[in-house]
C-alpha cells in the first residue's frame, strides 16, 4: 500500500518547502488549485462565449442560471460526498446510484403510507427522509460487513450490491415508479426561501411564492430552493466531519497506510462499515430529495449518476490511491460538471460534448495527481508509490 | 401648427408601437426538448425546424443522451435558466414525475406544450394536470387496439402473443399496452397475452427479454414491438432464433429497420405515427398563442398510417416512413 502519511490532510500536503526548487513549488502550487482555475476559466468562457452567440439575449451570469446550477449539482454532489469518504480511505462505492434509486422508492412509499394513514404533511415526510436514509444506511452496513469482516475487495462487493439494491428498488416500486403521493410535496421539492421580481412592481419575497403572472413572473428569480439548503448543510456537515474530527483522521489514516492505522490501534473494520454507511446515507438523501422534486419514487432515478458522482470526487482530487482529497474539491468537481452542462445547452452546442470534456477533465485530474506525488517524491522522498 | 406636431406624435408612438410589436414577434423562442435519441423524435425535429423556418422563430434543441427524467431534467433547467424562451416543446419522459420541473419551467413564465407524450392524464382542460398549453401527439389506446387487431389477423385469431415495452409510467407506450389488451381481451378470446417487459428504452435488452419469452413459449404466435426500440429488438430476437415468418410482429414507428424487417417477413404490421406533423403542429401553437390566438384545442390527435406488405410500395402511405436526410 502507498505511504502517504505525509498527505494525512490537505494542509499538511506539501513537503518541506526547503527541499523543492521553485519550478517545483509552482508546479505543486498549481496543482492543488488547478480545479478552482479550470472552473474559473470555463465559467469565463460561458460568460463571454453564451452573450456572443446569442446576440446579447441569453447571459450566463445570472442569478437565475446560478440557482439552476446549484439545483442540477445536487444529486451528483450528494452521491460524490460518501464517495470522497470512501475514495480517500482508499475504497470504492459503486452502489451509489442505485442506492439513490432505492432510497426514492423506500421514501416515496413511506411517504405515502403514513400521509395516507392520517399523518400530517410535514411528518409524513419526515418518516420518508427516515425511511430513505434508513434504508440506504442499511445497504451501506452490508456492504461495510462484507468488506472490513470477510475482506472482500470493495469493487466486488458493491457491484454486486448494487444489483441486488437495483433488483429490490424495481420490485418494491410498482413498476419503477411511486406514484400517488400527496401534491404539496412538491413545494419541499421545488419552492424556494426566497424569491425576488427586479424591475418595476417586483420586490423581494421570503418563504412564500408571490402570487403574480405574466411579465413579473418570467422576471421572478427563485433563489435557494430548500433541496439546495439541505444538500449545504449535508456539505458543512461533510467539510466538519471529515476536516475538523477524529473520524476524519482515522478516514486520511486508513486511506494512507491500512498497516500503519491498524498498528495505531484505530478501530478500522468498524470505521470501514461506518465509512460506507456514510457513503449510503448521503445517496439515500439525493434520493429522498428527487423524491421530493419529482413527486414520485422512481427506481431508475439514479441510473446515470454513478459515473458523473465518481468523476466529480476525481476531478476534485481526492486520489483514487486513498489518503489524500477534500470536500470542497468534490463540490468543485460536481460544480464543474454542472457549469457544463448549462453552458453548453446555452450556447445551443450538442448535450453529448460535455462526455466528451469530462472524460477529459477527468483524466487530466489523475495525471496532475500523479505528476505532483512525483515531484514530492523526488523532493523528499517522503512520498513513495 | 400644433396639430400637426400632435398628428405627427401621434405617428411617431404608432410607428413605434408597431415597431416594438414587430420586434417582438420577431423575438419568439421555442426550446425544444425531446425524450430521447431516436428516429422518431429525429423526424419530429425536422417538423419543429420547418415549422421555425416557415414561421420565423428561433428554436433551440436539446436532445437527452438516455431516456428518464434525470438526464431530461438537467436540460430542462439549463433551457429554463436562459431566460429568453417564450415555450417549451417537451416529450415528458414520465407522466408524473415531470410535473415538477415543467411546473418550474411554468413558475418562470414560459408556456409548454407536450408533443408524443403527456403529463398527467393527457387532458389539460379537466384532467390534474393543466398547465400546458396543448397535447399533440397519437392516440396510443387507439394505437394499441389497431394493433391487436392487426396482430390477431395476421396470426389467425388464436394463440398466445407478447408485449415487449420500453418504460412503465410513460404516457405513449402505457396507452398502447392498455388499448392492445384491452381489445384482444374484448374481440379475441382466444388470444392469451404475456408481458409487458420493459426494456428501458434499450434494444440489446429487448432482443434478451424476447428471446428469452420464445425459449419459455415454444408455441409464441406473435410479439407486438410498442415503439423504436422494442419493435427492433423484437425482430432481431424473432430473427435470431430462426422464427422469422412464423412468429408474427407488430412494431410500432416506421424506422428503416423496421421496414427491412416487414420486407423479410418478421414484421407484419407497421404503425407509422405522425412526428413531424406533431414537431410542426406545436410550433404553430406556439405562433398562434403568442399571437393571441385563444381557442387553440387542448388535445391533438395526430393519427397513424397503417403499413403492411401490400401498402408500403405506395408513395401515400411510404411517405410516413420515418427519413432523417443523412441518416
Amino acid at each position: 500500500m502507498t505511504e502517504r502519511a505525509s498527505r494525512l490532510a490537505p494542509s499538511h500536503a506539501a513537503a518541506p518547502p526547503g527541499a523543492l526548487t521553485p519550478a517545483q513549488r509552482v508546479t505543486l502550487f498549481l496543482s492543488r488549485i488547478w480545479a478552482w482555475v479550470f472552473l474559473g476559466v470555463m465559467v469565463l468562457f460561458f460568460v463571454v462565449a453564451v452573450p456572443l452567440t446569442t446576440g446579447g439575449s441569453v447571459n450566463f451570469l445570472t442569478v437565475r442560471n446560478s440557482q439552476n446550477i446549484l439545483v442540477a449539482i445536487i444529486p451528483v454532489l450528494l452521491l460524490g460526498l460518501g464517495q470522497t469518504f470512501v475514495i480517500i480511505a482508499a475504497g470504492i462505492d459503486l452502489s451509489v446510484g442505485w442506492v439513490m434509486s432505492l432510497a426514492s422508492v423506500l421514501s416515496a412509499l413511506a411517504l405515502r403510507g403514513a400521509f395516507n394513514s392520517g399523518v400530517p404533511l410535514f411528518p409524513s415526510v419526515l418518516v420518508g427522509l427516515a425511511a430513505g436514509v434508513g434504508g440506504a444506511a442499511l445497504v451501506g452496513f452490508v456492504n461495510g460487513v462484507i468488506i472490513a469482516k470477510l475482506k472482500v475487495p470493495a469493487f466486488i462487493v458493491t457491484l454486486g450490491t448494487s444489483f441486488i439494491v437495483r433488483g429490490v428498488a424495481y420490485l418494491m416500486s410498482e413498476n419503477t415508479t411511486v406514484i400517488g403521493l400527496p401534491a404539496d410535496i412538491r413545494a419541499y421539492g421545488n419552492d424556494a426561501l426566497i424569491y425576488h421580481i427586479g424591475g418595476e412592481g417586483g420586490g423581494l419575497y421570503f418563504l412564500h411564492r408571490p402570487e403574480v403572472g405574466g411579465e413579473l413572473l418570467r422576471r421572478m428569480d427563485i433563489i435557494l430552493p430548500y433541496p439546495v439548503i439541505v444538500t449545504g448543510f449535508v456539505v458543512a456537515w461533510a467539510m466538519f466531519l471529515l476536516h475538523r474530527t477524529q473520524f476524519g483522521r482515522h478516514t486520511y489514516a486508513i486511506g494512507g497506510s491500512m498497516d500503519a492505522a491498524v498498528r495505531s490501534g484505530i478501530p478500522v473494520d468498524r470505521h470501514i462499515i461506518e465509512l460506507y454507511m456514510l457513503s449510503a446515507a448521503t445517496s439515500g438523501v439525493a434520493g429522498f430529495l428527487s423524491t421530493l422534486r419529482y413527486t414520485a419514487g422512481s427506481a431508475v432515478i439514479g441510473d446515470p449518476l454513478l459515473l458523473s458522482s465518481i468523476a466529480a470526487v476525481i476531478i476534485g482530487g481526492v486520489s483514487m490511491f486513498g489518503g489524500a482529497g477534500t470536500v470542497i474539491g468534490t463540490v468543485i468537481g460536481a460544480l464543474i460538471i454542472a457549469v457544463l452542462t448549462t453552458g453548453l445547452v446555452m450556447l445551443n452546442v450538442d448535450a453529448f460534448w460535455q462526455f466528451i470534456v469530462v472524460g477529459t477533465v477527468v483524466i487530466v485530474a489523475v495525471l496532475i495527481d500523479q505528476s505532483r506525488d512525483l515531484i514530492m517524491a523526488r523532493a523528499g522522498g517522503r512520498v513513495r508509490r | 401648427m400644433r396639430k400637426t406636431s400632435l398628428l405627427a406624435m401621434a405617428a411617431g408612438l404608432v410607428l413605434a408601437l408597431a415597431s416594438q410589436g414587430a420586434e417582438a414577434a420577431e423575438k419568439l423562442k421555442i426550446g425544444f426538448l425531446p425524450g430521447v435519441v431516436d428516429p422518431f423524435y429525429q423526424v419530429m425535429q425536422l417538423g419543429v425546424e420547418k415549422a421555425a423556418k416557415d414561421l420565423g422563430i428561433d428554436v433551440v434543441t436539446q436532445i437527452p443522451p438516455t431516456w428518464g427524467v434525470e438526464a431530461q431534467t438537467p436540460l430542462l433547467d439549463a433551457m429554463v435558466a436562459r431566460g429568453d424562451l417564450n415555450y417549451i416543446i417537451t416529450a415528458p419522459t414520465d407522466k408524473d414525475q415531470m410535473v415538477g420541473p415543467l411546473q418550474a419551467a411554468v413558475d418562470h413564465g414560459i408556456k409548454v406544450i407536450t408533443v408524443d407524450t403527456f403529463l398527467g392524464d393527457g387532458n389539460y382542460g379537466t384532467g390534474p394536470v393543466k398547465f400546458p398549453l396543448s397535447y399533440i401527439g397519437s392516440d396510443n389506446t387507439e394505437g394499441g387496439r389497431i394493433s391487436a387487431r392487426g396482430l390477431a389477423k395476421a396470426i389467425g385469431g388464436k394463440g398466445t402473443v407478447y408485449i415487449n415495452s420500453t418504460n412503465p409510467n410513460v404516457s405513449s407506450v402505457e396507452g398502447r399496452e392498455k388499448g392492445f389488451k384491452e381489445e384482444m381481451a374484448k374481440d379475441f378470446p382466444n388470444i392469451k397475452v404475456l408481458g409487458p417487459d420493459y426494456n428501458l428504452d434499450d434494444a440489446n435488452k429487448a432482443t434478451q427479454q424476447t428471446a428469452a419469452v420464445l425459449a419459455r413459449e415454444p408455441n409464441l404466435a406473435g410479439v407486438f414491438g410498442t415503439n423504436v426500440f422494442s419493435a427492433q429488438g423484437a425482430g432481431a430476437a424473432v430473427v435470431n432464433a430462426g422464427l422469422g415468418g412464423n412468429v408474427q410482429v407488430v412494431a410500432y414507428d416506421a424506422t428503416k429497420q423496421a421496414m427491412e424487417l416487414m420486407d423479410k417477413g418478421t414484421v407484419s404490421l407497421v404503425l407509422a405515427q405522425k412526428p413531424f406533423d406533431m414537431g410542426y403542429m406545436a410550433v404553430m401553437f406556439a405562433a398562434a398563442d403568442a399571437a393571441g390566438v385563444t381557442s387553440l384545442p387542448r388535445r391533438v390527435e395526430t393519427g397513424f398510417a397503417i403499413i403492411d406488405k401490400e401498402n408500403v410500395k405506395d408513395p401515400a402511405v411510404a411517405r410516413f416512413i420515418y427519413q432523417v436526410p443523412g441518416k
